[in-house]
């Protein structure tokens, strides 16, 4: 019984962490619209800056917390608000999304060149001592972080039920002209509800830092937030109570199977249980809220659509690249850089190009963010090395039909709800399957897996070069698929999902099932070019398809154009070649590159400075001329006096 | 004249006492309507009336608290738009959503080519069935005339349609690059395109002049001769009191009219609604029971319209009627 209690006192105490940090998810979202995926990282770094202030510099800890809350969160939440997000106003839907998962990695970025990793670092409670009560010892770290939670929800909820800022705060998303007219200023709201959001984020970072037992850890801090997305989740990211009252119940759930379940378990799988358990809540989190409704709401996307390529056009260039390829190959045959053959870097270029061409269909196309293709590589990896031996065209096969199934299970329970939820699922799958799958020595093998080069009958693609032109010719293939999907009827309704998905579905377009077949599409990509990816490195190792690449990846391909295969080439060079020269700056150039990008849904590419046309080709599909009606012909009943479209 | 039941079995649209509550606030309360085939039915009232709230029921963007809603014999209530769709259900909204990425007649093709399903791979940017194209309306611009191999019958046939709504030659620019008034005829033409039994427009005539509202009745009272049901929600009081052949008045969400043009334009309920004035005994918001016994009482004349629903053109205008503005 003593067990028992003493299970749940820490399970509150872990969920009222949590609460912390989920309730800070909602005020942002509440107010701005906006997912802070960069929510964990904050947290990480004020709990960095507390240990630093405190552990390093003895400032005292009221002090300490005065810097990190009132002064640093409270200035960084504004600043962010101001210069990232408000510039983001009317962009497509997976930009904020974007651009806050680049602010995440620029945090993790600058905590990894500021705090090395390979030192230990542990915060020591702020008050010490515990009491005993009904028979058990209870810390008073712990009821400090339990009062605190209390008071941070009562108090919020107090301001935003009972306060006129309160009220404006909540109106501000749902119509800020409205919120103008009413005399308060829409932008300001937003900014209170971002500082009100990082103030949160760095509370639960300082409070829970303390519970790192093992010292602290970026990556370990930045994801402990994923329970709190649950418990964000299930408050429907709107309502407060009922996101407090879910994370305490993620804490004791939590708490109680690592006591009660774990210990029967097999000693091996208790690591990647543990991992999991936050995936299982945001699933069960994810399949227990109702349907959201689809909503009219009059967006019309403006951007200029960029040009798709003929058939005929894309098997010239198809062929002109597999002409480069050979060259390529002929030019830098045993050539080095920076320790690895080129032609090996060149495959690796290739197999990532299909990575960031699964990103055009899925997220460039039918605007669903993605945020596991690197998992789905790993595993797709992962199959190729098991199935016959590695190496065979069977295991490429197998790599992609498994990880479309695996895809289409994950995008099954966030079918009827919004996107962000997607992507949502798709980062707490990244997580588990990085921490909990490929970490695991049982399954993913201590060394890494051997997948070896591919062998056929009278053909071997054992050298570097004929395996940098195989794949080169899956990356053709993969491309020229992409293209043809666009032009085709199947495209045409991604690209008209992403538009308007009330129209989509009143034309009698099934939403769920066109979610489910891209995403298995892509996933089924992500799959192969894992395989591939597999059979150019010939083992790969545990730490290949982490979370944070994948991420970083995603962004790379934004920013150079996440709807043109140029931009997924582009994408997968500049990363190839920027993880040679400075691995740890990846993070720093997408996180700057996507805020840069900010708002520009064409990313680079889309830029009118930086494109050029083929004199030859014709721009018919992108043509916007403002041809009256009046002059194309008699039958033409709407004039050229109508309304300009907003 | 049809027996009650008769009619009933006709209607292509039948809401029966639908009521919708966002919060605390009552947008439709107990709102009942029938649309049957071959006729122009008009939905009027001041803005916030609750309209577009109907719309979305009708299309199940929008979930009723109660009431229910049949597409001819089948309870669609909580049926997915999809669904309603396949069922013959099209409709336009009052705040464009167009495919804008995509070009107008792109548009138009993702509407055509709706019915193919994802087993029918071999169609898949090819064509579209050959029962869709012969149902779709001859009037819309699109007969027999559909010529060329199976990879252009679909843009072949989006062409039509947009010639038929007036934007021939149109087919190829952007969706997002065109005016209101061009964007509000590709919305209709996406809409035509599914072939539907019921159409449902939401403001149609929103931003275009007098001709182009004159072409676009003209051509509404052909789809209706053709035998489609056609809801129309607009303000033009003009084009509705010239082209339809029943209208309901909604006001605070309740339907607080119902009849023939001439009868709404006299009725004092509405033009209460619409002018601010009194009517003498009556009663203004929210009860809305003298509404409700006009609707019962019209019921005898929707069916005479639905048995003499073959007409050779548009009623004439509705000189005299000036609605006000709203409030």
């Amino acid at each position: 019984m003593s067990n028992f209690l003493q299970y749940t006192v820490f399970g509150i105490m872990l969920g009222s962490g949590y609460a912390i940090a989920a309730t800070g998810l909602v005020v942002t979202y509440t107010t701005s619209g906006v997912f802070n995926f960069a929510q964990g990282a904050v947290g990480m770094i004020a709990a960095f800056g507390y240990w630093e202030l405190v552990t390093a510099h003895h400032v005292p800890v009221l002090v300490a917390l005065v810097i990190i809350l009132i002064l640093g969160a409270s200035i960084a939440g504004a600043f962010v608000e101001r210069v990232l997000m408000r510039r983001l106003h009317g962009a497509s839907a997976e930009r904020p999304v974007m651009v806050t998962l680049g602010l995440m990695v620029i945090l993790t970025g600058l905590a990894a060149i500021i705090w090395s990793p390979s030192t230990q670092r542990t915060v020591g409670y702020m008050i010490n001592g515990q009491f005993r009560l009904v028979g058990i010892n209870i810390e008073y770290q712990y009821v400090l972080i339990i009062g605190v939670a209390i008071a941070v929800a009562i108090g919020l909820r107090a301001l935003f039920y009972g306060t006129r800022t309160g009220y404006a705060l909540r109106a501000v998303v749902d119509d800020p002209e409205l919120v103008a007219m009413s005399g308060a200023s829409p932008n300001r709201m937003s900014q209170y509800g971002w500082i009100l959001g990082f103030m949160m984020a760095a509370l639960a970072g300082v409070l829970l830092a303390s519970t790192q037992t093992t010292g602290l850890n970026i990556e370990a801090m930045t994801l402990l937030v994923v329970s709190g997305y649950a418990a964000a989740i299930v408050g429907r990211l709107k309502n407060i109570a009922v996101t407090f009252i879910a994370a305490v119940g993620i804490g004791l759930l939590e708490n109680y199977v690592v006591n009660y379940l774990l210990p029967h378990l097999p000693q091996s799988f208790v690591p990647d249980v543990t991992v999991a358990l936050p995936m299982v809540f945001l699933f069960i989190a994810l399949v227990m809220l109702p349907s959201v409704r689809l909503r009219a709401v009059g967006r019309l996307t403006t951007m200029r659509a960029p040009r798709v390529p003929s058939g005929t056009e894309s098997l010239v260039a198809g062929a002109v690249f597999f002409v480069v390829a050979v060259a390529a190959a002929l030019a830098f045959d045993n050539t080095e850089f920076k320790g690895t053959t080129v032609l090996t870097l060149g495959g690796v270029v290739m197999t990532l190009g299909i990575v960031g061409l699964s990103l055009i269909l899925v997220t460039g196309y039918s605007g669903q963010v993605s945020l596991c293709q690197f998992s789905f590589m790993g595993i797709g990896a992962f199959v190729m090395g098991k199935v016959a031996g590695g190496g065979s065209l069977l295991g490429l096969v197998a790599a992609t039909a498994v990880c479309a199934a695996v895809g289409a299970l994950i995008a099954l329970p966030t079918i009827r709800l919004r996107d962000l939820y997607l992507a949502l699922a798709t980062f707490a799958f990244a997580d588990a399957v990085a921490n909990g799958f490929f970490t695991d020595t049982h399954i993913y093998g201590s060394g890494g897996v051997n997948i070896g080069r591919i062998v056929l009958p009278g053909l071997s693609f054992g050298g570097d070069a004929a395996e940098f032109l195989m794949v080169s010719v899956f990356f053709v293939l993969a491309a020229w698929m992409v293209l043809a999907i666009r032009r085709s009827l199947f495209g045409r309704r991604l690209v008209a999902l992403n538009d308007s998905p009330a129209a989509y579905a009143t034309v009698g377009l099934n939403i769920g099932f066109t979610k489910v077949a891209v995403f298995a599409i892509a996933a089924g990509m992500a799959g192969l070019a894992g395989a591939l990816y597999g059979t150019v490195q010939q083992t790969v190792g545990t730490s290949d398809f982490d979370i944070f690449p994948g991420i970083i990846f995603v962004l790379f391909v934004t920013i150079w154009s996440i709807r043109t295969v140029s931009g997924a080439f582009l994408a997968a060079l500049t990363y190839v070649v920027l993880n040679q020269l400075w691995p740890s700056g990846l993070g720093l150039f997408a996180g700057i590159g996507i805020i840069l990008i900010g708002r520009a849904a064409g990313g680079i590419l889309g830029i009118e400075a930086f494109q050029f046309h083929l004199p030859w080709v014709k721009q018919g599909a992108v043509e916007i001329c403002e041809k009256s009606a009046a002059s194309i012909g008699s039958a033409a009943i709407i004039g050229s006096g109508t309304r300009a479209a907003g | 004249m049809l027996p009650a039941e008769e009619a009933a079995a006709t209607a292509a649209l039948t809401v029966s006492e639908v009521g919708v509550h966002f919060g605390g606030v009552a947008a439709l309360t107990d709102v009942s309507l029938r649309v049957l085939p071959g006729t122009v039915t008009g939905l009027i009232g001041p803005n916030g009336a609750g309209k577009t709230t109907l719309f979305n029921v009708i299309s199940g963007l929008q979930s009723p608290d109660r009431g229910s809603v049949h597409l001819f014999d089948n309870d669609v209530t909580t049926m997915k738009p999809h669904r309603r769709a396949r069922l013959g259900l099209a409709r336009t909204f009052q705040r464009l959503e167009l495919f804008g990425s995509l070009t107008a007649g792109e548009n138009v093709q993702v509407g055509l080519e709706s019915a193919v399903k994802w087993w029918e791979w071999r169609r898949l940017g090819r064509s579209f069935p050959r029962k869709r194209r012969a149902a779709l309306p001859d009037d819309a611009g699109v007969g027999d005339r559909e010529s060329g191999g199976p990879g252009s019958v679909a843009v072949a046939t989006s062409d039509r349609l947009l010639e038929g709504v007036g934007l021939a030659g149109l087919g190829r620019q952007q969706a997002s690059a065109m005016s209101t008034g061009l964007a509000r005829m590709v919305e209709l033409a996406r809409a035509l395109a599914i072939a539907p039994k019921l159409l449902l427009l939401d403001e149609p005539g929103s931003g275009l002049d007098e001709a182009e509202s004159q072409a676009l009745a003209d051509l509404l009272v052909r789809l209706a001769a053709g035998g489609m049901a056609v809801l129309l929600v607009e303000h033009d009081m003009e084009l509705v009191m010239g082209i339809c052949d029943y209208i309901y008045v909604l006001d605070f969400g309740d339907i607080i009219a119902a009849g023939t043009p001439e009868e709404i334009r006299s009725d004092p309920m509405v033009q209460a609604a619409y002018l601010g004035v009194m009517p003498e005994g009556g009663t203004l918001v929210g009860h809305g029971v003298p509404g409700r016994e006009a609707v019962r009482a019209g019921e005898a004349e929707l069916q005479r319209i639905a048995a003499a629903s073959g007409r050779d053109g548009p009623p004439g205008g509705a000189p005299g009627f000036e609605p006000g503005g709203g409030r």
